[in-house]
């Protein structure tokens, strides 16, 4: 418990100041709340696990996109696909800074893409390092 | 002077030029139409406005030509014509300088079902393809009815045209000169002076035989500026009524607002596909079903998703009257909204190579914008499309 507070106090207190000017702390913010919620245990988000997220071929949702690299390719950095022949913005942020910045977007891809690879929704610390991942790229 | 007076000048420069000039045009068109793909319907169209302008030109010359390509010089009664057959069957016909009977029946016949092609040809373009003069003013339905007129009259054309070349055929070998040839440099030799013994053909003036014209007829002289004037007067007519036509709008056509949530949400991942592609039902279906969208999850809150069913089926097939509105409102009823489950989209694209579908730039058989240049615009005109055209 005492753990979990400094996390959140930690976070509540670096969030305080960039608050408004970055959308995507925020968005990171508020799910670090909903990953501590999940789990007690939680200690901050990890790019390592973002990756593996990323490249991991669940074969666990819809047969045609057993994995993010599906549509996204191998490297964030490249213009994906879909399936349809449209070309997807880079998912890396040093490559397209406006990544992981609408809220509803966010939300919205998550919901569609977890179901579509994985079978079911992201939890909040998948998602989390998922961006985690996402912005070191 | 004696080989002079042994031929006769039967057929005017402009009747000979009429003839091949036909003969390319009705050839061309028939080759595209029996043989082209789709995007080669302009060149189908723009042969058949030319053969249009040619049988403005006959009908004009029929008046106004010279002695040999006035109609008045190839009317004959019914008799003439049976003794005529009578003639062939008996493989000694009478022998005419300008056209025989038979010829000038084909002569008759053959502007008929051209006149009867341009007009369904017409009709076609205007009901299914909405283009044309008679887009505005043609429903789909028509046009399809037109279509099977047009068809019919292209093999009875074709059965026409063997026909003539057997008649040229059987009459040049009668007669010992090349018909053939006469239609190149427009002359005949004289039946009554070259007739020798024991060619194919009755004397004129026998028994079995009304001859008309075995001896020359008297000269009529072309009226030639009078049939200029005709030829411009009905041919503005025609262009006149031609560009008024086609100013009408097409008749297939509503106006289509565009709808925010509907080209930002849907065109995110596939081509915005034309609202009037599915019935009313199979949009309402697949809006209700965006969680298993063709292999993925493309769920939408339930405002947005609200928004884009209402367009959708506001604007559905039911709203148009265009070829794929028409054709792509029978859907399978296993895949209610599955556009290239449909009969007509499997038909129309039975002969194309499997791997294009699957293969840059097109990946699926979604993709339809990778062929149809307009698909986006829900027309599918024949022109616009090019197999695959985004490839390198």
């Amino acid at each position: 418990m005492i753990k979990k507070a400094l996390v959140l106090s930690a976070l509540l207190a670096f969030s305080a100041v960039p608050a408004q000017a970055d959308p995507r702390q925020d968005i990171l913010d508020q799910l670090a709340v909903e990953a501590s919620a999940a789990d007690a245990n939680f200690s901050g988000f990890s790019a390592a696990r973002g990756e593996k997220l990323f490249r991991t071929k669940f074969g666990t949702g819809k047969p045609a996109t057993p994995s993010c690299t599906s549509c996204h390719t191998e490297s964030p950095r490249n213009v994906g696909e879909t399936r349809a022949g449209k070309a997807i913005d880079p998912v890396a942020v040093s490559v397209n800074p406006s990544r992981f910045t609408d809220p509803a977007k966010v939300a919205k891809w998550f919901r569609r893409n977890c179901k579509s690879v994985i079978g079911r929704e992201c939890t909040a610390l998948e998602k989390g390092d998922y961006i985690t991942f996402m912005m070191t790229q | 002077m004696q080989s002079l007076s042994e031929k006769v000048r039967v057929w005017d420069l402009a009747t000979r030029l009429y003839h091949w000039l036909q003969f390319l045009l009705v050839m061309g068109a028939l080759l595209i139409g029996f043989f082209g793909p789709e995007w080669f319907l302009d060149a189908h169209v723009y042969a058949g406005y030319g053969v249009l302008a040619l049988i403005v030109f006959r009908l004009v010359w029929g008046f106004a030509g010279s002695t040999y390509s006035r109609f008045s010089s190839f009317i004959f009664s019914p008799r003439d014509i049976l003794c005529h057959v009578r003639g062939v069957l008996k493989g000694r016909p009478s022998h005419h300088l300008g056209h025989n009977p038979l010829g000038a029946l084909m002569v008759f016949a053959l502007i008929g079902v051209l006149l009867l092609m341009l007009g369904s040809g017409l009709v076609v373009l205007g009901g299914v393809e909405n283009q044309g003069p008679l887009a505005g003013f043609i429903g789909f339905d028509l046009g399809v009815r037109a279509r099977f007129v047009h068809k019919v009259f292209a093999y009875l054309l074709v059965g026409m045209i063997v026909l003539h070349v057997m008649g040229v055929v059987l009459e040049s070998r009668l007669s010992g000169f090349s018909l053939v040839r006469s239609m190149f440099d427009g002359n005949k030799p004289r039946p009554d002076i070259v007739h020798a013994a024991g060619d194919g053909f009755e004397p004129a003036g026998n028994a079995d035989d009304m001859a008309g014209n075995a001896h020359p007829l008297p000269d009529v002289p072309a009226r030639t500026g009078r049939a200029i004037l005709a030829v411009i007067v009905s041919g503005a007519v025609i262009v006149g009524a031609g560009v008024l036509g086609s100013a009408v709008p097409a008749s297939g056509f509503i106006d289509l607002p565009s709808n925010d949530n509907y080209s930002s949400e849907c065109a995110e991942c596939h081509m915005l596909y034309h609202p009037s592609l599915l019935p009313r039902d199979s949009w309402l279906k697949l809006m209700a079903n965006l969680e298993d969208h063709f292999g993925e999850d493309a769920s939408l809150d339930d405002s947005v998703t609200q928004d884009i069913a209402n367009y959708l089926s506001t604007y559905s097939s039911e709203a148009w009257d265009t070829e794929a509105a028409n054709e792509l409102r029978t859907v399978d009823p296993q895949k209610p909204y599955e556009i290239t489950a449909t009969p007509f989209w499997k038909r129309t694209h039975a002969r194309i190579d499997p791997t294009i579908f699957e293969t840059r730039p097109v990946l699926s058989k979604g993709n339809c914008a990778a062929c149809h240049w307009d698909a986006e615009s829900g027309r599918f005109a024949d022109q616009k499309i090019e197999i695959a055209h985004g490839q390198k």
